[in-house]
C-alpha cells in the first residue's frame, strides 16, 4: 500500500525530528545533528546502563528478598524500607530491583523474536518483489490494522500466563513495523552495483542474501530492535497489569497489578506503591526509545533530510 | 479513487478473515478438549456419555470444514454464542458495553486530534525555541508513560484525595437520575478516563503535525505568501496548516489501533463498563467465548472506522479524488 508506506516514513521522520535535531538546522551540514543526537543517545544509554546494572546486580544491591515479608503491611518509606512496603509487608524497592530482571528480559527477548521475524520478512519481501512481496506486505498490513492489545489478550488468555508465552505473544505481533522499514532498505540496496555484480556472476540467491544483503541491513536491524524493545516493555507492563503476567515472576507491571487489585490508589500508599513502578517503566521505555532514535539517525542517512 | 477504495477493501477483508479464522482455530487447536474453552471448565465433571452428547449438540463431532462453515453462518446471522459465566447471549452483553467504548474512544480521538494539531502548529511555527523543544520533551514523556499508570495516579489525586470526580464506573449505580442530572453524572464519570486516554494519544498527533508543518513551512509558496505581506495568521493557518493536515489524516489508521488498545487498559483501571473492561472481566472468569467475541467486535469496529476515514480522505486530499 503506497499510502501506508509514506505514512510509515512520516511517523518515522516525525520521531527522528522529535529527537531535537531541528534546532540545529542552521549549522553547517557536516556538523548538523551530531551534538543533540549524541546528547539524546547519551541520555538513553545512561538510563539503560543504570536499569540493566540494577537488574544484573539485583541479588547484591537489593536490600531484601522481594518475595519475603520484611516489614509490616503498608509501611511508609523509612530508613529500613526506602520505598515502603506493600499489602503483605514486602519491600517495594527490592521488588522494583528484581522486577527489572523480568521486565527487561521480556522486553529484550520479545524484541529479539520480533526482529528475527521482521528482518527475515523484510529481506525476503524486499529482495524478491513480485508475488512474494505482495503476500508478505499484505500480512504486514493485517498485523498493523488489527487492534494489537485485544489480540494479545486473546492469545495470552489461551496460551496461559507464563514468561515464555508473553514473549511469544508480544514477539509475533511487534515484527510488522521493523519488517516494513527493513524492506525499504533492501529495496534500495538491490540495485547497488556489487549486488548486481554478484547476481550477474551467478551467485546463489541464498549466498547473496547472507553475504551481501544481511550485513547491509544489520545496523538498521539493531536500531529497530532497540525500538521494538521499548515497545515490548510497555506492552508487557500492560499485559501484566491486566493479570496476564507470569504469576511466579513479578515484573514492574505485575507490581502495579497488585496495587490496583488491592486498591492502593485509594489510600496514601499510592505514593510509594504506585508512583515508583510506573516511573521506572517510563524511564526504561524512554531509555530504549532515545537510544534507538539516536542510533537510527546515525546509521541511516537516508532518513536525515 | 475506486481502485484506492477497492484495494483498501481487500485489505480489510483480509483482516476480518484473519480475526474470524483465529477465533475459530484457537479453541480447536489448543491441547485438551475444545469443550473446556467453548462450554466452560465444569465439563471436567461430566461422564463420558454426557461429554459425547455435548460434543454432538455443539457440532464439535463434525469435520472441521463443516464446523467452519457453520461458524461463519452463525457469525453472519449475528450469533456470537453464549457467555459461559453469565449464560446470556453475548450479543446482548456487547450491545450494552459497546456504546460506552464508542463514547470514550470517539471523544478522545476528536480531542487528541484537535489538541495535537494545534500544539504541533504552534511548536513548528516557533521551531528550535524553548517552547518547541520543551513540547518535544513532554510529548516524548507522555508517549512512554504506561496509560494505566497515568489513570491510577489520576484516580489517587483527583478522585480519592480531592474528590472532584467519582472513582469508578460510568454512572452512579442506583441513583435514579434523569435528564440533566443524569447527563452531569455521566459527564463527571467520563472526565478522568477521557483525560487519560487523550493525554497518551496527543503525542502521536503532535509529532506528526509538527513534522508535516515544518516540511510545509520550507516550501516556496510560504515565503511568497509572507513576502506578499499577508497577515501571520493567514499564512500560518490558511496556507501552512491546511496543507500540513494531510499526514495527520493518513495516520488515523495507525492511531486507531493504538487508541483502542489504550482504551482497553484504561477502562479496566476506571471500571468503565466498555468493551475493554468486558475483555478484562472475561479473562478473569476464563469466559473464552466472551473474550473471542469481544476481540471480534473490536476488530470490526476498527475496520468500520477505517473505512469511514478512507471515504472521507478524498474530501481532504483532492489528488486522491483525481487519480482514477
Amino acid at each position: 500500500m503506497p499510502t501506508n508506506g509514506t505514512l510509515e516514513t512520516v511517523s518515522h521522520r516525525a520521531r527522528l525530528l522529535a529527537s531535537g535535531r531541528s534546532a540545529e538546522a542552521r549549522r553547517p551540514a557536516r556538523l548538523r545533528g551530531r551534538r543533540p543526537i549524541g546528547l539524546v543517545g547519551g541520555i538513553g544509554l545512561t538510563l539503560l546502563v543504570i536499569l540493566t546494572g540494577a537488574a544484573v546486580l539485583a541479588p547484591w544491591i537489593s536490600p531484601y528478598n522481594p518475595a519475603e515479608t520484611s516489614g509490616n503491611p503498608f509501611e511508609a518509606p523509612s530508613r529500613r524500607h526506602l520505598l515502603g512496603t506493600n499489602d503483605i509487608g514486602q519491600d517495594i524497592l527490592s521488588e522494583l530491583i528484581f522486577g527489572a530482571r523480568i521486565s527487561l528480559a521480556i522486553g529484550f527477548l520479545a524484541a529479539l523474536v520480533a526482529i528475527a521475524i521482521g528482518t527475515t520478512v523484510g529481506i525476503i519481501a524486499g529482495y524478491f518483489s513480485g508475488l512474494v512481496d505482495t503476500i508478505l506486505m499484505r500480512a504486514v498490513d493485517v498485523v498493523l490494522v488489527i487492534p494489537f492489545l485485544p489480540l494479545m489478550i486473546l492469545l495470552a488468555a489461551y496460551l496461559g500466563p507464563s514468561f515464555w508465552n508473553i514473549i511469544i505473544v508480544i514477539g509475533v505481533l511487534v515484527w510488522a513495523r521493523p519488517a516494513r522499514v527493513l524492506r525499504a532498505q533492501v529495496l534500495s540496496m538491490r540495485t547497488l552495483n556489487y549486488i548486481e555484480a554478484a547476481r550477474a556472476l551467478g551467485a546463489p540467491t541464498g549466498r547473496i542474501l547472507r553475504l551481501h544483503i544481511l550485513p547491509g541491513v544489520l545496523s538498521l536491524s539493531l536500531a529497530q530492535f532497540i525500538l521494538a524493545a521499548s515497545n515490548s516493555i510497555l506492552i508487557e507492563a500492560a499485559l501484566s497489569f491486566l493479570g496476564l503476567g507470569d504469576p511466579t515472576a513479578k515484573s514492574w507491571g505485575s507490581i502495579l497489578y497488585y496495587a490496583q487489585v488491592r486498591s492502593a490508589f485509594l489510600s496514601g500508599a499510592w505514593v510509594w506503591w504506585v508512583l515508583p513502578p510506573g516511573l521506572v517503566i517510563t524511564l526504561a521505555v524512554l531509555g530504549f526509545a532515545l537510544t534507538g532514535f539516536a542510533l537510527e539517525e546515525v546509521i541511516n542517512p537516508r532518513l536525515r533530510h | 479513487m475506486l481502485r484506492f477504495l477497492a484495494g483498501k477493501g481487500a485489505q480489510y477483508a483480509l483482516v476480518l478473515l484473519f480475526a474470524v479464522t483465529l477465533n475459530f482455530a484457537l479453541p480447536r487447536l489448543m491441547p485438551g478438549s475444545p469443550l473446556v474453552f467453548l462450554a466452560g471448565e465444569d465439563v471436567g465433571f461430566l461422564t463420558d456419555d454426557q461429554r459425547t452428547q455435548l460434543l454432538r449438540s455443539m457440532g464439535l463431532d463434525q469435520p472441521l470444514w463443516v464446523q467452519y462453515v457453520r461458524y461463519l453462518g452463525n457469525l453472519a446471522r449475528g450469533d456470537l454464542g453464549h457467555s459461559i459465566q453469565k449464560g446470556r447471549p453475548i450479543v446482548e452483553i456487547i450491545g450494552e458495553r459497546l456504546p460506552w467504548t464508542l463514547l470514550l474512544v470517539g471523544l478522545s480521538l476528536a480531542a487528541a486530534t484537535l489538541l495535537g494539531v494545534a500544539w504541533g502548529v504552534a511548536a513548528a511555527w516557533r521551531r528550535g525555541s524553548r517552547v518547541d523543544l520543551g513540547s518535544l520533551g513532554i510529548s516524548m514523556f507522555f508517549e512512554s508513560v504506561p496509560s494505566f499508570w497515568l489513570g491510577m495516579i489520576f484516580i489517587a489525586l483527583f478522585a480519592a484525595r480531592l474528590r472532584w470526580f467519582p472513582i469508578f464506573g460510568a454512572q452512579t449505580p442506583g441513583a435514579g437520575l434523569a435528564g440533566w442530572a443524569l447527563f452531569v453524572d455521566t459527564a463527571r464519570h467520563l472526565v478522568l478516563p477521557l483525560a487519560t486516554l487523550t493525554l497518551i494519544t496527543i503525542p502521536v498527533n503532535f509529532l506528526i503535525m509538527r513534522y508535516s508543518m515544518l516540511a510545509v513551512l520550507g516550501e516556496q509558496y510560504i515565503s511568497t505568501a509572507k513576502a506578499k505581506g499577508l497577515a501571520e495568521g493567514t499564512v500560518k493557518y490558511g496556507h501552512a496548516m491546511r496543507n500540513a493536515l494531510l499526514p495527520v489524516a493518513t495516520v488515523f489508521m495507525l492511531n486507531l489501533g493504538f487508541v483502542v488498545s489504550g482504551a482497553t487498559v484504561i477502562e479496566t483501571v476506571f471500571s468503565y463498563p466498555g468493551l475493554g473492561r468486558l475483555l478484562y472481566e472475561a479473562v478473569l472468569n476464563r469466559d473464552y467465548p466472551v473474550i473471542q467475541a469481544t476481540f471480534f467486535i473490536i476488530t470490526i469496529s476498527v475496520i468500520v472506522a477505517n473505512v469511514l476515514a478512507d471515504m472521507l480522505y478524498p474530501l481532504i486530499d483532492p489528488r486522491v479524488r483525481r487519480a482514477h
